[in-house]
């Protein structure tokens, strides 16, 4: 769960970036002729609507409501208690509260005068607020986030390679501490440089050799160990795997994991690959290399298994037009 | 589901929400998406999106897991054969709208929500979920113990939260809900931890949610880093008062909302009532479970008859122009008698 630092830092990400992706995403509507849109976010599915305003709730649900006559207004769960530092953190002013995000966001279109509005993802929409939105007078359609989002921009790639590098730093930093802890100390050291150097939320996962990783469970950390770490910075979702083990084996499950990469040097017959995307509505989602366009920001772990033990390495890619980009 | 006329049970759990899928199948999957599907014979078949999933799902003991990573799909398989059977489905709300439409298709039926059904269910815990609760409260205790020792003039909030995380994290929690504020009367609510630091007098509150196979239980309290002032002392008497007036009144057969007035008429006989509104206050408790906010919510306008068994939080937390926002409140398991404080921190308004 998000507890780490939700912060604005405008030399991160400067007003004019979200400018430009609201200005985006405006040509979109007009080309569909919707007067507005509306995006969905909650603690997990936040990317969506925090690349528009850097709006990242750390609990409930929210509707942001991007306006074609240049409005943004976020339709909110929570409470009003919270909006000050709600504005202070994202670049919207406009908040109203309300548990029923259905009814405000259909009392909005009534206020506004808007027949049809678009939705991000229509078919994602959880089911309560699609059912709800659709008995009401509005009209919607759906406009795909793949329209509004046609690839990172640099101020996004830069934060992504930022947080990759900081999460690298880390685990890297920790791992040849690991061996003879339980796995959740472990996992609790990393925690804990992660949040003080500003990660959000955190899922760390760990295999000890025989299974895929998983949540620590009280285990010891033997010899050898793998530990996937996925991390949210600034709203910005990078997944990557280390293994520790002796430095040839370490060597080989790199060098393995390099072949397995989509352009890299060809299939090992002992690797399995586990591709996720990380440009969609979730902070991580399965996918197939099929599946990743120019632009896509991507994690792939892939596992050895070498003397029956099971070890897995993995990082954040961008794919790119040349192949995959470690970033 | 025989009386409801259910022919299949789903219940479905995203990375957010797994609570009612853990109810079924009290495994921690990484998700985004998981099923768990009852026949009417008692027959259970797990769906999950994530291949990793599929060997966790493995241990819980249930038959079958099927892995597929279209989850739409996946839905589809799950309810193969199901043609006009009556889905109702446990976690329907949240579910995309995309899923409901896979179930629908395939059975050519619209599903039910199973939702409040399932909820009440897990309304009252069975000995076992107590003891996890109690391990789960045992927890908060040592992670706020943590959080008043490490605290700090200079120190960050977030790098505070990050602390108590560690600990909390060290000693087996899976995860944890934790909000806070620091400052003065300008102290309006609990949020995430910001960049602030903390200052001489400042008034820092908090709210720790350690999760333990699942379960998370709850502690707030109030800490003053220097000496209390009087209208900081002032303010935790009524909250203390109150407090102690939600837990006399807590037992079986009593209506929530009762102990939610018990509460506030505290606060409106020391001439504070506005504060005990929506405008500075959420709620004054909850039920706690697989979920750290579970219904009912303890509020003035909700019906609900307190059980045996129910574990909930009576926290009186609000805004008061006294010295801000303040929070109190230890979890509680519903006794045959009344209730008992699953929490040993010691009740007072803490100081460093």
């Amino acid at each position: 769960m998000k507890r780490g630092l939700i912060t604005w830092d405008r030399e991160e990400i400067p007003l004019s970036a979200f400018e430009s992706r609201l200005d985006h995403a405006r040509k979109i509507l007009a080309e569909r002729e919707l007067p507005a849109l509306a995006i969905y976010s909650d603690v997990w599915r936040s990317n969506q609507a925090r690349y528009f305003s850097n709006f990242m709730p750390y609990w409930n649900r929210a509707l942001l409501v991007a306006g074609r006559d240049g409005s943004l207004t976020l339709l909110c769960a929570l409470s009003p208690r919270v909006y000050p530092w709600i504005r202070s953190v994202t670049v919207i002013e406009d908040i109203r509260p309300g548990a029923n995000l259905a009814q405000q966001l259909l009392g909005m279109c009534r206020d506004k005068g808007w027949g049809k509005i678009g939705v991000a993802d229509l078919a994602l929409l959880p089911w309560d607020l699609y059912a709800a939105i659709g008995e009401g007078d509005a009209g919607v359609g759906d406009v795909p986030w793949s329209a509004l989002h046609p690839g990172p921009d640099e101020t996004e790639l830069s934060l992504y390679r930022h947080a990759a590098k900081m999460a690298r730093g880390i685990v890297e930093g920790e791992l040849p501490g690991g061996t003879g802890l339980r796995d959740f100390e472990f996992a609790a050291r990393m925690e804990r440089k992660l949040r003080r150097a500003g990660a959000e939320d955190l899922v760390i996962l760990l295999s000890h050799g025989k299974t895929a990783p998983v949540p620590a469970a009280g285990a010891t950390l033997g010899r050898e160990f793998s530990v996937t770490l996925a991390m949210e910075y600034r709203g910005h979702w990078i997944k990557l795997s280390r293994t520790h083990a002796p430095p040839d084996v370490m060597a080989s499950v790199a060098s393995r994991f390099r072949a397995g990469v989509p352009g890299g040097a060809g299939a090992d017959p002992d690797s399995r690959a586990y591709m996720e995307n990380l440009s969609g509505a979730y902070p991580y989602e399965p996918c197939s290399a099929a599946e990743l366009t120019e632009g896509c920001l991507f994690a792939l772990q892939a596992e050895t298994r070498t003397g029956g033990r099971r070890l897995f390495y993995g990082d954040t890619f961008l794919q790119c037009r040349q192949g995959a980009e470690l970033l | 589901m025989a009386d409801r006329g259910w022919d299949l049970l789903l219940i479905y759990g995203h990375t957010w929400r797994k609570d009612f899928f853990r109810y079924l199948v009290n495994v921690n999957l990484s998700g985004p998406h998981m099923a768990a599907a009852v026949t009417a014979a008692g027959e259970v078949r797990l769906l999950v999106s994530d291949p990793w999933d599929t060997e966790a799902a493995s241990t819980s003991g249930q038959a079958a897991t099927i892995y597929e990573p279209d989850f739409a799909e996946g839905l589809k398989r799950l309810t193969a054969g199901q043609e006009r059977a009556v889905v109702a489905i446990a976690g329907m709300e949240p579910m995309q709208a995309r899923f409901v439409h896979a179930v629908c298709s395939a059975t050519g039926k619209s599903p039910v929500s199973a939702t409040l059904a399932v909820e009440e269910l897990r309304r009252v815990k069975d000995p076992d979920e107590i003891e996890t609760l109690k391990r789960a409260a045992i927890l908060s205790d040592r992670g706020y113990q943590r959080f008043a020792e490490v605290i700090e003039i200079g120190m960050a909030e977030y790098e505070l939260a990050a602390e108590v995380e560690a600990f909390l994290k060290s000693n087996g929690a899976e995860d944890n809900f934790m909000l806070i504020g620091s400052g003065g009367v300008e102290v309006t609510g609990m949020k995430p931890p910001t960049g602030r630091r903390f200052k001489p007098g400042d008034s820092v509150i908090t709210e720790l949610t350690p999760q333990l196979d699942g379960y998370w239980a709850q502690i707030c309290r109030t800490l003053v880093l220097g000496e209390p002032d009087a209208k900081q002392l002032e303010s935790f008497a009524i909250f203390a008062e109150a407090r102690q007036a939600a837990e006399d009144l807590i037992a079986p057969g009593v209506d929530i909302a009762e102990v939610a007035r018990a509460q506030n008429d505290v606060f409106r006989r020391h001439g504070f009532g506005e504060y005990t509104g929506p405008k500075y206050t959420r709620v004054r408790g909850h039920n706690l479970g697989l979920h750290p906010d579970e219904n009912p919510y303890i509020l003035e306008d909700v019906h609900c008859e307190l059980k045996e068994g129910m574990v909930v939080i009576a926290h009186p937390n609000t805004y008061l122009p006294l010295s801000g926002y303040m929070v109190f409140g230890d979890s509680l398991l519903v006794t045959a008698g009344g209730c008992t404080s699953l929490n040993t921190t010691e009740r007072k308004l803490f100081q460093k």
